[in-house]
């Protein structure tokens, strides 16, 4: 047994795989239990890890279990935050915080009153560029910012477990679910935000092809564009465009690879190249390692519930103004 | 044929007439300026005559006038021009209200001479490619479009309200406004917009975004900001990301360059090397004049894209979409 916090998981998805792998290379943490839906999902990850396969409610009465993880399709967050929280346990949520303010409001709340910690899994926070633009920009490298354009893609929407991806009810789509990111690092960067009108194909055509474009004006004036996308090539990417009085970054993903590895086939023709990256430090881990060292009294940054309801305000803005066809003021 | 210039307060004016200089079957046959300064210098440096007056121009064998002044005054030399029966090639947006815009249209029409607006990005290779993407099918139904027309700050009468009509909106919606019409057939219905003045001190904004409603239930962006800083690698970028069902088109105008590092520019410096737009677009001018064949850009062209910039101030101003046919 490794010293430090016990973790409980919920939800051993695409998400608690890559919350699972933080928990084993930390050594202030161990994840002592999982628990899934799908057995063979739990089971794949108390092989890595050595944890033991539980139902939820066994990880909520488990007094020896100080922080549970949830990693659940996002309609799920509210009523197993809750229950953790009521059964005294630190909790981590996978962004976004809940499918509605008032689900958010109650998890906050729950959390408040037990007296626990609430991290909401704001991972772009923790990437190396973003973080070196954030410091950059804080430095006065750019100026005071004036215009910042983000993006955020990939193709094609994931197909995940009963196809919730898809189902707006539950996920919210990809304003709710994927430039939230592109949200949260920009109120993060900029401050509040005091007026958003959003443009997307929602309601208009396909929902397997999403695509939204949203325009922010924030209270210190900036100006923002984020594109965010189902239907765009080239494997998934992130962009940012920073411009200010004294200067400009520009960052994108695509032009930032450091590998690239092309296999030819065995009939000798040419394969398909496929980038790779090469973390110093898997930014899931860097998110994980710094809400366990808050709660175990070492120094850490913890986007928390207060933080995540606010991001989820902006991105439930941007899903009124797509359809309403109005800005919507905050 | 001959071919006149008037004005040379819009930068745009060395590089068309460089254009002219080119051609072997058309004679520049010399400049008309208010600022005598300006018009003498250029005139030297072209080696062409410097002519006192508007008279003195338009009363001269010219055929055809490009017009280069500030876009306040594109109204009342267009009118002379046209008076005179000379066709006019004028630099863009057409003008700063919908009134002189539709005055120059008529005139020109009443006095049957032709009547261009200088869009030169039609004329770029890499345009003219996504275009023969576009109609080929490729992409499915059109679903969405991300654009920009970022820039440098120009400076001068560009920042100033009566004689360029506004900033960086009026200055960067047209061109893009104008690609989306003819490339893909769509008109913009409404207009919402953030603009403001965030990096420069002048009296116009310099950062500016559009959101659309399109025709055929498409929606656009269009960042139309001056805001790339003197160290940038290069002057602006026309870009498009056109969204369709059946794909996705990257368009990036000027991506046609290397990169230049010199130690005595100290920057990093891109250059263009994909074809000279400015030359395409007057040559297929003259050759419509010459030839009496309709423009391939006309006023109404112009006037169609003035509507969306002005329906941007509107909607910026007022925090709320504005309609298009609603611009008078
Ligand atoms: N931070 C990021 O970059 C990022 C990336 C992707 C997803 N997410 C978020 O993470 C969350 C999970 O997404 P995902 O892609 O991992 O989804 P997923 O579908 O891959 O995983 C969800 C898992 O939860 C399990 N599950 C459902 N109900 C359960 C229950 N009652 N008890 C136990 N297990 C249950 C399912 O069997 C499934 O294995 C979502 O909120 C999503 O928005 C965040």
């Amino acid at each position: 047994m490794k010293p430090g916090l016990k973790v409980g998981l919920i939800g051993a998805g695409t998400m608690g795989s890559a919350h699972a792998e933080a928990y084993r290379v930390l050594d202030n943490a161990e994840l002592v239990a999982v628990s899934d839906l799908i057995y063979e999902r739990a089971q794949a990850i108390a092989a890595k890890t050595g944890a033991e396969i539980k139902t939820a409610d066994q990880i909520f009465a488990d007094s020896s279990i100080d922080v549970v993880d949830v990693c659940l399709p996002t309609y799920l967050h509210r009523d197993f935050v809750v229950a953790a929280a009521q059964a005294g346990k630190h909790v981590f949520c996978e962004k976004p915080m809940a499918r509605s303010l008032q689900e958010a409001e109650e998890m906050k709340t729950a959390c408040e009153k037990a007296g626990v910690k609430l991290g909401i899994g704001h991972v772009v926070r923790f990437f190396p560029e973003y973080i070196r633009a954030y410091d950059q920009v804080k430095n006065g490298k750019v100026g005071k910012v004036a215009m910042v354009r983000c993006t955020r893609g990939g193709f094609p929407l994931p197909t995940a477990w009963q196809d919730w991806y898809a189902n707006y009810a539950l996920s919210g789509g990809l304003v709710l679910d994927m430039i939230i990111h592109d949200f949260d690092y920009l109120r993060w960067l900029l401050g509040p935000v005091e007026r958003v009108f959003a443009k997307g194909t929602r309601g208009r055509d396909y929902n397997r092809l999403e695509y939204a474009l949203v325009s922010l004006k924030f209270r210190s004036g900036t100006i923002a564009h984020v594109e965010g996308s189902w239907v765009s090539s080239g494997g998934f990417h992130t962009r940012f465009e920073i411009a200010g009085s004294q200067g400009l970054i520009d960052y994108d993903s695509r032009k930032a690879n450091p590998i690239t590895l092309t296999v030819n086939k065995k009939d000798g023709t040419p394969g398909v190249p496929v980038p790779a990256s090469a973390w110093a430090e898997n930014p899931y881990t860097t998110e994980i390692r710094n809400f366990i060292n808050v709660l175990d009294g070492k120094d850490g940054k913890i986007v928390d519930g207060n933080e995540g309801y606010e991001s989820l305000k902006i991105a439930l803005a941007a899903l009124e103004s797509i359809e309403t066809g109005k800005p919507v003021n905050l | 044929m001959k071919v006149g210039m008037i004005s040379f307060a819009h930068l745009h004016a060395e590089s068309y007439a460089s254009a002219l200089m080119q051609m072997p079957e058309v004679e520049f046959s010399g400049i008309y300026d208010e600022d005598q300064s300006r018009a003498r210098k250029w005139a030297e440096r072209f080696g062409v005559k410097q002519f006192a007056t508007l008279k003195d121009l338009l009363d001269s064998d010219i055929e055809a006038v490009i017009i280069c002044s500030t876009n306040a005054d594109h109204c009342r030399y267009t009118v002379a021009a046209a008076e005179a029966k000379k066709h006019v090639l004028v630099e863009k947006p057409i003008a700063t209200t919908i009134q002189d815009a539709n005055k120059m249209i008529e005139t020109c029409k009443n006095n049957g001479v032709k009547l261009q607006i200088a869009f030169p990005v039609r004329y770029l290779p890499s345009v003219l490619e996504a275009k023969r993407i576009v109609d080929s099918g490729q992409l499915g139904r059109i679903l969405a479009i991300k654009a920009t027309n970022h820039g440098s700050m120009p400076g001068g009468w560009f920042v100033e309200k009566e004689l360029a009509g506004g900033g960086a909106v009026i200055d960067h919606t047209v061109h893009v406004i104008d690609l989306i019409r003819w490339m893909l057939e769509l008109e913009v219905k409404e207009v919402y917009a953030e603009y403001d003045r965030l990096i420069h001190d002048i009296p116009t904004e310099d950062c500016g975004l559009l959101t659309m409603e399109l025709t055929n239930n498409v929606f656009a962006t269009l960042d139309t900001s001056w805001n790339r800083p003197s160290a940038y690698p290069t002057w602006g970028d026309v870009t498009m990301t056109i969204i369709g069902t059946t794909g996705v088109l990257e368009l990036d105008g000027f991506a046609q360059k290397y990169d230049l590092y010199n130690n005595e520019i100290k920057k990093a410096q891109w250059e263009y090397w994909g074809g000279d737009m400015d030359y395409f677009l007057v040559r297929d001018f003259l050759l419509a004049c010459k030839n009496n064949l309709p423009v391939k850009v006309s006023g109404e062209d112009g006037l169609k894209t003035l509507e969306v910039a002005l329906a941007a101030y509107k909607a910026g101003k007022d925090h709320q979409p504005v309609k298009t046919e609603d611009i008078k």
